[in-house]
């Protein structure tokens, strides 16, 4: 009985632990189905949305850069390549902590230099911040074998911008420089990172986009702390294109010398192709410091003021002086005004009928009986004051307007200046005031508000050169597989083209004719080169009483106000291959300073022509 | 029974069956085999999820090999000659809490862990197995029904001890050990009427419990799983990415050793609490469906055993602990998938974890040991 009863009693408590099993197998049952719902949603409907997650958290595109394009001559020599530099950077948010390990590398690395952290601001928006760069091989090796002793301080290998010739092509390739703030906002994050480099001036920002080429990619497998595990893809970069210049390196070495250290620019170019032989304008600067691939500084502190970087030879505006006389000689016998017989009498000044004021020449006593190739030769003010007086500002100004004066030539360079040539509205407009007859006559002499690049004179001088082609200057003859054509410019037909010729034996004149301003140059059985020189008044003479010649000496006590020389020329003639502009800026004599520089050119790239041939 | 066909072969067959070694080492062998299959597929993922760590594996081996030898001696132990000593254990986990609370290791941010020096562990890994076996013990610790205050006594100290792990602060676990707690007191027979004053004072207390106990990144962790996806690098990131990687794993997985969540260690703690993920991304839903089949495999034989056995307290031990077991299998999963807050409970006999591994061998012992004898 007893045993019974206990069999019912065990029977009626494995019902009761049977039921309340249930109750927390159904609680149990009910998680169960949430959680089986939520994996079949994780794994069958989702999938493809966690397998793209997956990719991203292990898979970084991390662009690959191309190396940036080379910039060649036509013979083939680099002139801007990239080198392979060793810089030491550091995490900016660890500057602070990192005093000890800075005054380390100091001491130990830098032989006791300081390292320079002004320069902070420039690396506003990146992690990193240079403290040396382009390491030496000894630097390199004293912070290799003390690294461990500066574990916060990195040593990077970058490729940077490099020009074998330094200084010598600085204004024409320029340089490049860091993203700025405002250059961020607009170019592609993808090609350009925080960190980049592009092309500030020159060629380097004139063809950045070709130079630059496109960023490949690299997609590497990383793990949760991003370090990298391996690469799994990688799309190849698009290669930039070289640039090929049409610069000659030799003429561009003699120019650099002849200016040396005098402010300046040359320019020259072939008249019937339109392609820059040579481009210098000086002071020049060393564009390898800006890039990253040299250290010290890229001109010394006291050229400071005369502006360094400034390209003189498209971005300087000058007076174009008496090398405007051949242009307005040619529009007096084109107008009829003149013929090669019309004589006049030059006593020294050009007085205007109108209200009696004198106008001085440059040589005090005049030029006594002078027609249109002897005021040319001998450049003769008086000529052209009585000759522009009767041209009027109309004629002369839509006549140089045909020739470029006024106008950009559109080279492939950035930071051209606009050439100013006044016409009666532009005076009202930016002066204020009415065209006066005695701003006629200063036009005349290419002085007043006239004023011309260098590039430009030297392009209008071509037209002359070419009888009236005149080709559009190029500093870049080809750019990857592409080579550029020469493109004419302008061409103008000129009433009588014996007209042409006449002015060229004026200008061959100036340096063969006894009497020439540019007879200095004369050699006999020599290349003849037709030119014109010009003396670019910076300060007006004004004062009545004082003669040219005394006011004149008070005037050069302050070299900066000495006159700027200039000659434009081109030869060999009758087939002249180049076209040369210099200008010396207080140099005072076209002829002493100027003009045997562009000789010499010329001399020199007829050797040259000669040797490739 | 009665109606038994008499052309039943079983009648066929001798009385007394021959004396099988295998039965009696194992007590249950499918229970055994199902248990170490799972324990070996434990130790293959560990080899995956802790990249590939041979030694880690090994460490997993010893416990492995020491948890059998406590499974096969405690499994041939009466029952009734170890009552005693479970219902008292009471106080060795109790001891532990305390010891935990005052001693806590260091290196940690909360008081959770014992370091013996070679070796530490959680105390409240223990004690949630330990509660509901001396709660058992405790109800039946005479041959007769539990008394009214006996569920108001083990209902206490099934709180005191998830307020000791409270304290330490761990509020996830204090939930935990105290539902393990209250597992055993419903199954022995809870009656009605105090479930339900239970129901009334836990449903006052709560609201006070959230604005003046709960500290603000226990609050946060609960609030978090409302939206993991709001705060991926925050609290959140460990359900995104484990989520991650179950999800991208797909029907078939990504292949053994080919995770690549697991392999680059975007899955936290994949080793130990997230090494489920880490099945989901290399062996996929199959291979996490294999895997709960496994677990109720191993499910139907402790409760077989449970059911079966000869007294109550016998069966209440067994059922508990295979609830207990279920709990934590559930508590892990829906935590690794993002549907309850992260907790730290490891896959049961899989997760890396000494002290998880051989604490659930001896319990398994335990359920073996009520095994009925076979005649």
């Amino acid at each position: 009985m007893q045993y019974l009863n206990n069999l019912k009693q065990d029977e009626k408590d494995i019902r009761s632990l049977k039921d309340r099993s249930k109750i927390i197998f159904i609680f149990f049952l009910i998680l169960s189905f949430l959680g089986i719902f939520k994996i079949l949603q994780l794994t069958v409907l989702d999938a493809n949305l966690y397998i793209d997650d997956a990719d991203k958290n292990r898979i970084i595109e991390k662009p690959i850069y191309p190396a940036r394009g080379l910039i060649k001559l036509q013979n083939g020599k680099i002139i801007a390549e990239n080198i392979v530099t060793k810089d030491l950077f550091i995490q900016k948010k660890l500057i602070e902590s990192s005093m000890e390990q800075l005054n380390f590398l100091e001491k130990v690395v830098l032989d006791n230099r300081e390292i320079n952290l002004i320069a902070l601001e420039e690396y506003k928006s990146e992690d990193n911040f240079l403290l040396l760069s382009s390491l030496n091989n000894q630097e390199t090796a004293k912070f290799e074998l003390n690294k461990d002793s500066m574990p916060n301080i990195k040593l990077e290998t970058t490729l940077k911008r490099y020009l074998p010739q330094k200084n010598l092509f600085s204004h024409v390739i320029g340089h490049l420089g860091r993203l700025t703030v405002e250059e961020k906002k607009f170019l592609p994050r993808f090609e350009y990172p925080s960190s980049s480099f592009l092309g500030k001036v020159g060629i380097e920002k004139f063809y950045e986009e070709e130079l630059k080429g496109l960023p490949g990619m690299s997609f590497i497998e990383v793990d949760v702390h991003g370090n990298r595990v391996r690469e799994i893809n990688r799309d190849l970069p698009s290669k930039p294109e070289n640039i090929t210049l049409t610069l000659d390196l030799d003429l561009q070495k003699i120019a650099q010398a002849e200016l040396g250290n005098r402010k300046g620019a040359i320019v020259a170019l072939d008249p019937l192709t339109g392609f820059i032989k040579v481009m210098v304008s000086s002071p020049d600067y060393n564009p390898n410091i800006l890039n990253g691939s040299e250290r010290g500084t890229s001109y010394e502190s006291y050229l400071q003021d005369d502006a360094p970087f400034f390209n003189r030879a498209i971005s300087g505006s000058y007076p174009p002086a008496s090398t405007i006389k051949p242009f307005v000689g040619l529009l007096g016998l084109e107008e009829g005004i003149i013929t090669q017989q019309t004589q006049i009498e030059d006593k020294g000044y050009f007085q205007l009928k109108e209200d009696g004021r004198r106008y001085r020449g440059w040589k005090e006593d005049g030029h006594g009986q002078v027609n249109l190739n002897k005021a040319i030769v001998e450049s003769s003010d008086v000529y052209f004051y009585e000759l522009s007086s009767k041209l009027t500002i109309d004629r002369i100004s839509s006549f140089l307007s045909d020739f470029g004066f006024g106008k950009l030539t559109g080279i492939d360079l950035h930071n051209e200046t606009q050439s100013i040539l006044p016409t009666r509205n532009w005076k009202l407009g930016n002066i204020g005031e009415p065209w006066f007859i005695g701003d006629t006559i200063n036009i005349g002499i290419g002085q007043g508000y006239i004023s011309s690049t260098p590039m430009q004179l030297l392009s209008s001088i071509t037209a002359i050169a070419n009888k009236g082609r005149v080709y559009k200057p190029r500093i870049v003859s080809s750019v990857g597989s592409r080579s550029f054509e020469p493109e004419i410019l302008y061409e103008i037909k000129i009433a009588d083209e014996d007209h042409w010729n006449t002015i060229e034996q004026s200008m061959i004149q100036v340096i063969q004719s006894w009497n020439g301003t540019a007879h200095n140059l004369y050699e006999k059985d020599s290349a003849v080169i037709a030119g014109k020189t010009g003396t670019a008044q910076i300060k007006s003479l004004t004062d009545q009483d004082l003669t040219v010649r005394e006011e004149y000496e008070e005037i050069r006590d302050i070299i900066k106000n000495r006159d700027h020389a200039l000659f434009a020329s081109y030869g060999p003639v009758p087939n002249p291959n180049l076209a040369v502009l210099v200008i010396v800026e207080n140099g005072e004599s076209g002829s002493a300073v100027a003009a045997p520089i562009a000789k010499k050119l010329i001399e020199a790239y007829q050797r040259i022509i000669k040797n490739y041939e | 029974m009665s109606n038994r066909n008499p052309l039943d072969y079983s009648l066929n067959k001798p009385l007394v069956r021959s004396f099988n070694p295998l039965s009696y080492i194992f007590k249950d062998l499918p229970l055994f085999l199902g248990l170490i299959t799972l324990l070996a597929l434990g130790l293959l993922m560990l080899f995956s999820a802790s990249g590939q760590s041979i030694s880690m594996v090994s460490r997993q081996l010893v416990f492995i090999i020491l948890g059998l030898f406590l499974l096969l001696f405690v499994s041939h132990l009466k029952p009734s000659s170890y009552k005693n000593l479970l219902m008292n254990s009471y106080w060795i986990g109790i001891f532990l809490l305390i010891y935990v609370l005052i001693n806590p290791a260091s290196g940690y941010e909360t008081s959770r862990w014992i370091d013996l020096g070679f070796f530490s562990f959680q105390p409240s890994e223990i004690v949630r197995l330990i509660l509901p076996l001396s709660i058992t013990a405790y109800l039946f610790r005479k041959d007769k029904e539990p008394q009214s205050k006996d569920w108001v006594i083990t209902t206490f100290a099934a709180l005191f001890c998830s307020y000791l792990v409270y304290k330490q602060p761990d509020l996830g676990t204090a939930i935990i050990v105290f539902t393990s707690g209250l597992i055993p007191i419903f199954l022995a027979g809870l009656p009605l009427l105090i479930i339900l004053v239970y129901i009334l004072i836990f449903s006052l207390i709560t609201p006070l419990i959230w604005s003046n106990v709960l500290l603000d990144y226990q609050k946060e962790r609960i609030l978090t799983l409302l939206d993991p996806s709001a705060d991926p690098l925050g609290s959140g990131w460990n359900i995104a990415q484990s989520q991650t990687a179950i999800g991208s794993g797909g029907v078939y997985g990504k292949g053994y050793l080919q995770g690549t969540q697991s392999q680059l260690d975007f899955i936290p703690e994949s080793h130990s609490d997230f090494i489920f993920s880490v099945i989901g991304e290399e062996f996929g839903l199959i291979g996490m469906f294999f895997l709960f089949i496994l677990y109720g495999f191993i499910l139907w034989r402790v409760f077989k055993i449970g059911l079966n056995a000869q007294s109550n307290f016998e069966r209440l031990i067994s059922c508990s602990l295979g609830f207990i077991f279920l709990l934590f299998i559930l508590i892990n999963v829906l935590m690794v998938i993002g549907i309850i807050p992260v907790v730290g409970v490891p896959l049961p006999l899989v997760s890396q974890g000494g002290t998880s591994i051989v604490v659930h061998l001896v319990a398994f012992g335990v359920i073996l040991s009520t095994k009925k004898p076979q005649l």
